[in-house]
């Protein structure tokens, strides 16, 4: 066991050492990248969807229950059944798949948003009316900015998500870090599957700490200390 | 002292509990109790007081060991508190906190039963205990199986004073006990709490920063000044008639004199008899005993002989001879004044009586004699 | 849907499903017994608090596949890597949860129970507790939901649960052994969700009529 352990290690740096795996269409670049720009897209186009329902639902007051349920139901489905559903109905395709990380990615932003949305404190929803703002003005200029921790928050838990998910997707074509772990697996290649989830974890505590740096930044200086998730 | 002993103290009931050059400091150097000689004697209820940070608080939690002194020696009767083991000691003292602190996972009556349970009573021994402590606080029966929740704030700190005297400990610490509830039931609930330390007779220590509840409520009082030391330990007259420094002065505040007619009863005086008259008797007649004893009016008795009204001498006057006094629109007294009312009291009833006196009744509600201004200010002097 | 294919193989169904729930239900009674201690240290020293959460936080965040992968040269294709990785997961939310309960009790509370004299342990286990248990019931629902849809991906290192039929389907290209398994996972988070709250309920009386 010792021995085959330090030939695995062994294995994985003589891995991560060989220059032909950092140039090149099949490289650890070229996968990297491939796969934040998956993260990327999905996470952007899923809050472009999840933001505004989860911030108008808050602001109006209204849908509460099916915004604060949506998470609880999204945990429940298996992403990774998701995943191959949607290959055997539609087969492989770059968009299929990008649709099915998006589905996954919205629940977690609209409870969050909701969820911040509702906390604002009714006395500044009431101060900043008898200030004489318009409906527009309390929403950009009073109740985004004290929401912004909790919008963040869900957007960090959809990322992050979507990270694991679209690494589970190479199971059935899509590029990036996953086929590492899925192309070694399936050859028996235990240094091959070691450096891709090396990677992967990685690559998803660097994009965590990078987003939690964001909310941070996003966060007005007088709420900060007091962020955490609606979870 | 033997074991033996010990548990036979433990059993007598009530012991004194006495501070022997005790220190507190905490380890951010911190001073709340500085070398504190103090003797509260048995059966007394003895009532800490003092402005915030004075340390009040913290001497009071070091009796059942919340706190640990730094240094001396606390001892309840014969034996040092440091020698008991924390739990069997908290056990077998009462505590009473200002927020009741009701355990909200149980019902009324398991909250009640709590350390009966903790002493391993068994359940007909502990539910008959509860019975009767519901009873003894005043609770409807019918709570026993709500939740604190569901209680009002003056109802659950009768529930923690319940629960304090569960296993009828000879100790009661109460930690500004009606502090949290509102100015009226505050009243009540002192009120009540004096009859029931009458009747249980325990040692008692008591926290509050409000010297008037200090007053009432103390056998004794220690106030104590800023750096955790006692400014002065007396009765509540001693404390007004011969204060002694002027921090205590200050702390008893201005209308001191008021104060001291607060601590003294109604039957602690020689009433005068004062002019009456039966509901059924004739205007004539009335006028005559109002002329013969030079006085500005009458007090009218019905036929329990209970005061019934105040007649002054220009209503008789332009009255017709043979009218019944109770036919005449007779001025009732806005307070009706018992024996065992304070002095202050009775001042704040003659304010607002009718004439110049107000009468006083027993406990059945019978006449006895009338109190006015005179024989008050007297006794402030 | 293809009834025939549910009706000659609802052995294989019976198992996968049998140990969807064996992975859960232990992955869950680890993770508590990890988590529950961990939660005491770190209420008992405060600065214990930020580390643990840091350190189970990163480890929540390592996608499933790539940490089930990480435990490999340790334990290799066996039901202890599916099981140990699981159990990791559990103890971000089991920790936060326990955590906020235990200290959501009111000092007055505490202070009530040691003032009548409760022993530290009796306060725990009496007091502290079962006021706690809203907040440690509502982290361990969120924890098997999770787990429940996770214990799929194991199927790709040789365990799965219901995840294996995930892998029959995609292997045969047939999507009724898919539907049977998603189907029965989300069931199963469901139904053990459903099962917490009543269980909650019946072990909280005195909640009703607060809150929700």
């Amino acid at each position: 066991m010792n021995d085959a352990f330090s030939e695995l290690l062994a294995g994985v740096i003589r891995w991560f050492g060989d220059p032909a795996h950092w140039s090149g269409a099949g490289s650890i670049p070229a996968h990297t990248l491939k796969h934040v720009f998956y993260m990327l897209i999905s996470t952007v186009i899923g809050a472009l969807i999840a933001l505004p329902i989860g911030i108008g639902l808050g602001h109006s007051g209204r849908g509460g229950l099916l915004a604060i349920n949506i998470t609880n139901i999204g945990r429940a489905v298996p992403s990774f059944g998701v995943i191959i559903f949607v290959f055997l109905l539609v087969g492989y395709g770059l968009v299929p798949v990008i649709v099915a990380l998006v589905a996954l990615a919205i629940p977690p932003m609209v409870t969050n948003s909701y969820v911040g949305m509702r906390e604002v404190d009714p006395a500044v929803r009431q101060a900043s009316k008898a200030l004489g703002m318009t409906g527009w003005q309390r929403l950009t200029r009073v109740e985004l900015p004290i929401a912004m921790p909790l919008i963040m928050a869900g957007v960090r838990t959809s990322a992050v998500q979507v990270m694991s998910t679209a690494t589970l997707a190479a199971y059935v074509g899509l590029g990036g870090l996953g086929r590492y772990l899925i192309d070694g697996l399936q050859l028996r290649d235990m240094a091959q599957v070691l450096v891709g989830a090396i990677l992967v974890a990685l690559l998803a505590i660097v994009t965590e700490l990078l987003l939690a740096l964001l909310q941070r930044l996003v966060t007005a200086r007088g709420l900060r200390g007091r962020q955490g998730s609606a979870e | 002292m033997t074991r033996r002993d010990a548990t036979k103290e433990e059993e007598q009931g009530s012991s004194a509990i006495v501070f022997e050059g005790v220190s507190k400091r905490y380890p951010d150097g911190t001073v709340a109790v500085e070398h504190l000689d103090l003797t509260l004697p048995a059966g007394e209820l003895t009532v800490l007081v003092g402005p915030s940070g004075c340390g009040k608080t913290t001497t009071l939690r070091m009796i059942n060991r919340l706190e640990n002194p730094s240094e001396g020696r606390l001892m309840i009767g014969e034996q040092d508190v440091m020698r008991i083991d924390a739990t069997r000691l908290r056990r077998r003292i009462g505590y009473v906190m200002q927020h009741s602190g009701l355990f909200p996972h149980h019902t009324i009556a398991d909250n009640i039963a709590t350390v009966p349970r903790l002493l391993g009573w068994n359940k007909k021994r502990r539910r008959e205990r509860v019975d009767e402590l519901i009873e003894l606080v005043g609770l409807e029966p019918s709570l026993a199986s709500r939740y604190p929740h569901q209680l009002s704030g003056g109802q659950q700190q009768r529930v923690g004073l319940a629960r304090a005297l569960a296993a009828d400990p000879p100790i009661l610490l109460m930690d500004e006990p009606f502090a949290a509830v509102d100015p009226i039931v505050r009243h009540r609930l002192q009120q009540e709490f004096l009859d029931l330390q009458r009747r249980v007779q325990k040692t008692i220590v008591m926290v509050t920063h409000d010297i008037d509840e200090a007053m009432k409520l103390g056998d004794r009082v220690a106030i104590f000044e800023p750096g955790g030391a006692v400014a002065q330990f007396d009765t509540p007259s001693r404390l007004l008639a011969a204060p002694a420094s002027d921090f205590v002065i200050d702390f008893i505040g201005a209308d001191r004199e008021l104060r001291r007619l607060a601590l003294k009863r109604l039957d602690s005086l020689t009433l005068d008899s004062g002019l009456t008259a039966p509901f059924d008797e004739v205007v004539s007649r009335a006028r005559s005993y109002l002329q013969q004893a030079g006085s500005g009016g009458i007090v009218v008795l019905d036929s329990d002989h209970a005061p019934l009204g105040w007649l002054g001498w220009e209503q008789l006057k332009r009255a017709g001879d043979a009218t019944r006094l109770d036919a005449l629109d007779l001025q009732p007294w806005r307070h009706r004044l018992y024996l065992h009312d304070n002095l202050r009291t009775a001042l704040n009833a003659l304010i607002s009586a009718p004439g110049e006196v107000v009468p006083v009744v027993n406990d059945e509600g019978h006449y006895v004699g009338v109190i006015d201004r005179l024989q008050l200010t007297r006794q402030l002097v | 849907m293809n009834w025939r294919w549910i009706a000659s193989n609802l052995d294989t169904i019976r198992d996968a499903l049998i140990q969807h729930v064996q992975l859960t239900g232990l992955a869950l009674l680890f993770g508590f017994l990890i988590a529950f201690p961990l939660a005491l240290l770190a209420i008992r020293w405060p600065r214990l608090y930020t580390p643990s959460l840091a350190l189970t936080g990163v480890l929540f965040t390592v996608p499933s596949l790539a940490l089930f992968i990480l435990l490999m040269p340790f334990t290799g294709l066996s039901m202890a890597t599916s099981l140990i990785g699981l159990t990791i997961y559990t103890l971000l939310i089991l920790f936060r949860n326990i955590v906020q309960g235990l200290r959501g009790v009111a000092p007055d509370v505490r202070e009530a129970a040691r003032a009548l004299g409760y022993s530290r342990a009796r306060q725990l286990f009496g007091v502290e507790l079962p006021i706690a248990l809203p907040v440690i019931v509502a982290g361990i629902r969120i924890a098997a939901v999770t787990i429940i849809g996770m214990v799929t991906v194991t199927a790709l290192i040789g365990q799965g649960g219901l995840g294996r039929l995930f892998i029959t389907g995609f292997t045969l290209d047939f999507t009724t052994p898919l539907v049977v398994g998603f189907v029965l996972s989300v069931a199963l988070a469901v139904a053990v969700d459903l099962l917490l709250v009543a269980l909650l309920y019946w072990l909280t009386p005195w909640q009703r009529g607060v809150r929700g």
